[in-house]
């Protein structure tokens, strides 16, 4: 009965979660989803710089519809980058990781930041920057781990730097 | 004494605290005296933020909190090392637990 009158509170006013946090210990890993988010998010600005050329600043459906669209995937991909890079650094990183590389908590703080600036802008430098930034990251954390890493172009519709693990 | 409703979220202290079960949680000074061993225990933790875990030992005198969950994979003081006391909002006085389903 005192659950279900909670419940009912909480419903009304939202009561505070508090962690009983596990992890699960599989030491599964891996910035290559905060890359593609990066990649992505300069993929959007491209594709919509070229939608405004195509379609002039024209209020059609189409124009809308496109915009929306990669506006939202632009949104979604930044927002991604910053997680997977929280999830790392939350549960991966250990103090002694920063007394080896004491730029990480600077760095993830700067790919916080390009992060939401992607978000807010449509700046090609900006996403550029984030790009970087999380290169730089997977570099410490392939490091970390004990890999070599190399330095590739991205196979895709935008061909930019990767930094992947040497396996 | 400030009390504070919460909701448990996660695994750590299952089968004793399950996911959806509510806390109240009473702040500095306990009505029942010090912390003590098995007291489950709320405290922010900087990088893990707001947390509940068992009180597995007193360490420095009391000032210092050695926190465990139930589970092999649960994240406590095996990760974050001891909890200041600084950092304890409180203990839990009352745990509303759910209906078995």
């Amino acid at each position: 009965m005192f659950h279900k009158l909670t419940q009912k509170l909480d419903q009304s006013f939202q009561i505070d979660p508090v962690d009983a946090h596990c992890d699960i210990p599989c030491g599964i890993y891996d910035p290559h989803h905060a890359l593609i988010g990066a990649l992505t998010v300069i993929r959007m600005v491209d594709l919509i710089n070229d939608v405004v050329k195509t379609h002039g600043e024209g209020s059609t459906a189409e124009f809308i519809n496109s915009m929306a669209r990669y506006i939202a995937v632009k949104e979604e991909h930044a927002e991604l980058t910053k997680h997977e890079i929280r999830v790392i650094y939350g549960d991966f990183i250990k103090d002694a990781h920063i007394e080896k590389y004491p730029q990480l908590p600077g760095l993830v703080h700067k790919i916080m930041q390009l992060g939401s600036k992607a978000r807010q802008t449509v700046n090609r430098e900006t996403a550029l920057d984030l790009l970087a930034a999380v290169n730089e990251f997977a570099e410490i954390f392939w490091a970390i781990k004990g890999f070599e890493t190399k330095v590739v172009k991205s196979p895709f519709p935008v061909s930019e730097d990767m930094v992947l693990p040497i396996l | 004494m400030i009390l504070r409703l919460l909701r448990i979220r996660g695994h750590s202290l299952f089968p004793d605290f399950r996911e959806g079960d509510y806390v109240l949680v009473a702040g500095f000074p306990f009505p029942s005296g010090k912390i003590r061993v098995g007291d489950k225990v709320v405290f922010r933790q900087p990088r893990y933020g707001l947390l509940i875990k068992r009180v597995h030992q007193l360490l420095e005198n009391g000032h210092a909190l050695d926190v465990r969950g139930t589970q092999i994979d649960s994240t406590d003081s095996r990760n974050f090392g001891p909890v200041p006391l600084s950092q304890v909002l409180g203990k839990v006085i009352w745990h509303i637990r759910q209906k078995d389903t």
